[in-house]
């Protein structure tokens, strides 16, 4: 439409106003009763379920986080090791997993994470990280990780 | 699903029964230990929406160690609802009315207040004594380790093993013990 | 009405019995093509059915090909799949070239999978090489004949060393030693 008085252009109300309503109640189509059904209602629970939505991204991170931390923390108690001591063994040792993959580990292959928990045992022993090696509380006793790891690589020191 | 998996499934959520010896035992902080067994957080497959959750059997509730002079101090605290109903009950009048009320508080207050606690709460037995019904203590299969060690009382200690016990000094005779 | 109809289900991706995994059954068991004879819009699929549709039949035998004119309708591609998924597609004024590679998708895909969300964009029907963590795996074989409770599995064997247990090992040494001097005098 070409409008050539502008008395013509300030008539222009722009679209319909049930294509504004329109996408909103499609937004509330799950809800029920007034809050599906009455525009007036609709959009304050949408608005509000829009900026719940925005906090939870990031709150959905932070869960996550949270509970792959607890799986990590249980699996290390069953191998004689701290999670702060598995991280800190791991990260010398240059073995890069992120908290999902060794909870996962934990998991889905308890084994591999056993040995993971010897090798950064093994690691922060070597290091001369912790002090008193705990003789009492071994972890992967009949694992022979020498089998599985070059003596020189657990050895040489991160700089 | 197959069998196989049928199986693998029972005994991932297989369901465990600890039992844990509260003697000399500080209750407030078993009742970490406990929660964590009660609620799986000891399991790598923990979700709180999984039933995951094991069954704690506490024993020799009555023989709990409460630190410095907590036992005249502590006051548990319930209210009837009506005007005046207020009631502080003492530590040890608690521990006298019933000896497992301590132990079942504790473990209920460390647990966060949702709406799975009170069913959490279903799978922990406890026992004054360490007479536990036999149908319970059938199923226990593993042990919880306790968090201090339970002293052995001298008189309990044979006189012989007293006798050679390492001295650094005899009393003098004429020493006064205060 | 419930709010099942409002989303998408979701799904896992997963091909029907390993389809394409040693041998492959074509999912799609009926197509239709719906157009007029005269329309514009119809163009395109009245030359893929001049141009193209014989070869297709022949070339997929396992599928059964209908056409349906009518009269002032759009076209339409319906496709019927072996799992009972019904996918309706227009094709109004879509050219030749586009109609081919749609009537591709809907022979190659296996059912109504643009109607579904994928959960994850990986699925395995094994998560697990060495078994799933269980409650036994790392369980010590003795609690299996253990008689509980019993204070070597209850006690708490964590504990630093005791300045006493450290008085009564020292004690014990300077008796071995005493032994010793005693045995050198002997000899």
């Amino acid at each position: 439409m070409v409008f050539l008085s502008i008395v013509n252009y300030v008539r222009a109300r722009g679209p319909d106003e049930i294509w504004r309503k329109r996408r909103i109640f499609k937004l509330a189509a799950h809800y029920i009763g007034r809050r599906r059904n009455c525009y007036s209602v609709a959009v304050r629970n949408v608005h509000r379920a829009l900026v719940y939505a925005t906090k939870a991204r990031k709150l959905k991170k932070e869960d996550m986080k949270e509970l792959w931390d607890t799986r990590i923390t249980s699996a290390c108690e069953q191998h004689n090791i701290t999670r702060f001591s598995l991280k800190e063994g791991l990260e010398r040792a240059n073995i890069a997993l992120d908290r999902k993959s060794l909870s996962d580990l934990a998991c889905w292959e308890p084994r591999t994470f056993e040995c993971l928990a010897a090798v950064a045992k093994q690691k922060l022993e070597l290091d001369g990280f912790v002090d008193g090696v705990d003789k009492k509380h071994p972890t992967g006793v009949n694992l022979n990780l020498k089998d599985v790891m070059l003596d020189a690589w657990l050895k040489e020191r991160k700089n | 699903m197959s069998a196989a998996k049928r199986v693998q499934q029972w005994a991932t959520f297989a369901r465990t029964w600890h039992v844990f010896d509260c003697k000399w035992q500080d209750p407030y902080e078993s009742a970490h230990v406990i929660k964590k067994y009660l609620m799986g957080l000891h399991k790598p497959i923990y979700h709180p929406m999984n039933d995951c959750g094991d069954v704690v059997v506490c024993i020799n509730s009555k023989d709990i160690a409460l630190r410095g002079n907590e036992w005249r101090k502590r006051a548990y605290f319930h209210h009837t609802g009506y005007p005046g109903g207020a009631s502080w009950t003492l530590a040890w009048e608690l521990h006298n009315k019933d000896p497992t009320m301590i132990i079942k508080k504790a473990v209920y207050r460390s647990m966060t207040g949702n709406l799975q606690r009170r069913h959490t709460m279903q799978r922990l037995f406890i026992y004054p004594e360490d007479k536990v019904p036999e149908d319970v203590m059938q199923n226990v299969t593993n042990q919880i380790r306790q968090i201090r060690l339970v002293p052995t009382r001298l008189d309990h200690i044979p006189e012989e093993e007293v006798k050679n016990f390492p001295k650094i000094m005899d009393y003098p005779e004429d020493y006064v013990l205060k | 009405m419930s709010a099942k109809n409002l989303f998408l289900p979701a799904a896992f991706v997963r091909a029907p019995l390993q389809n394409g995994v040693g041998r492959y059954v074509c999912q799609l068991q009926r197509i239709t093509f719906k157009f007029c004879k005269s329309h514009g819009g119809s163009r395109g699929l009245r030359d893929f059915i001049e141009q193209n549709l014989v070869e297709f039949a022949k070339e997929n035998p396992g599928v059964v090909v209908y056409m349906k004119p009518r009269r002032h309708r759009s076209p339409v591609i319906v496709g019927e799949y072996l799992n009972g998924d019904r996918v309706w597609m227009s094709v109004h004024n879509k050219t030749h070239d586009e109609i081919t590679k749609w009537v591709e998708v809907m022979r190659t895909q296996q059912g109504d999978v643009s109607s579904s969300r994928l959960r994850k964009y990986q699925y395995t029907d094994h998560p697990s090489i060495q078994g799933p963590w269980t409650p036994f795996t790392f369980k010590i074989p003795e609690l299996n004949t253990a008689q509980l409770p019993d204070p070597k599995f209850g006690a708490n064997n964590r504990l630093p060393q005791s300045a006493t247990e450290e008085l009564r090992l020292m004690f014990e040494k300077q008796k071995l030693n005493v032994k010793e001097e005693e045995l050198k005098v002997a000899e």
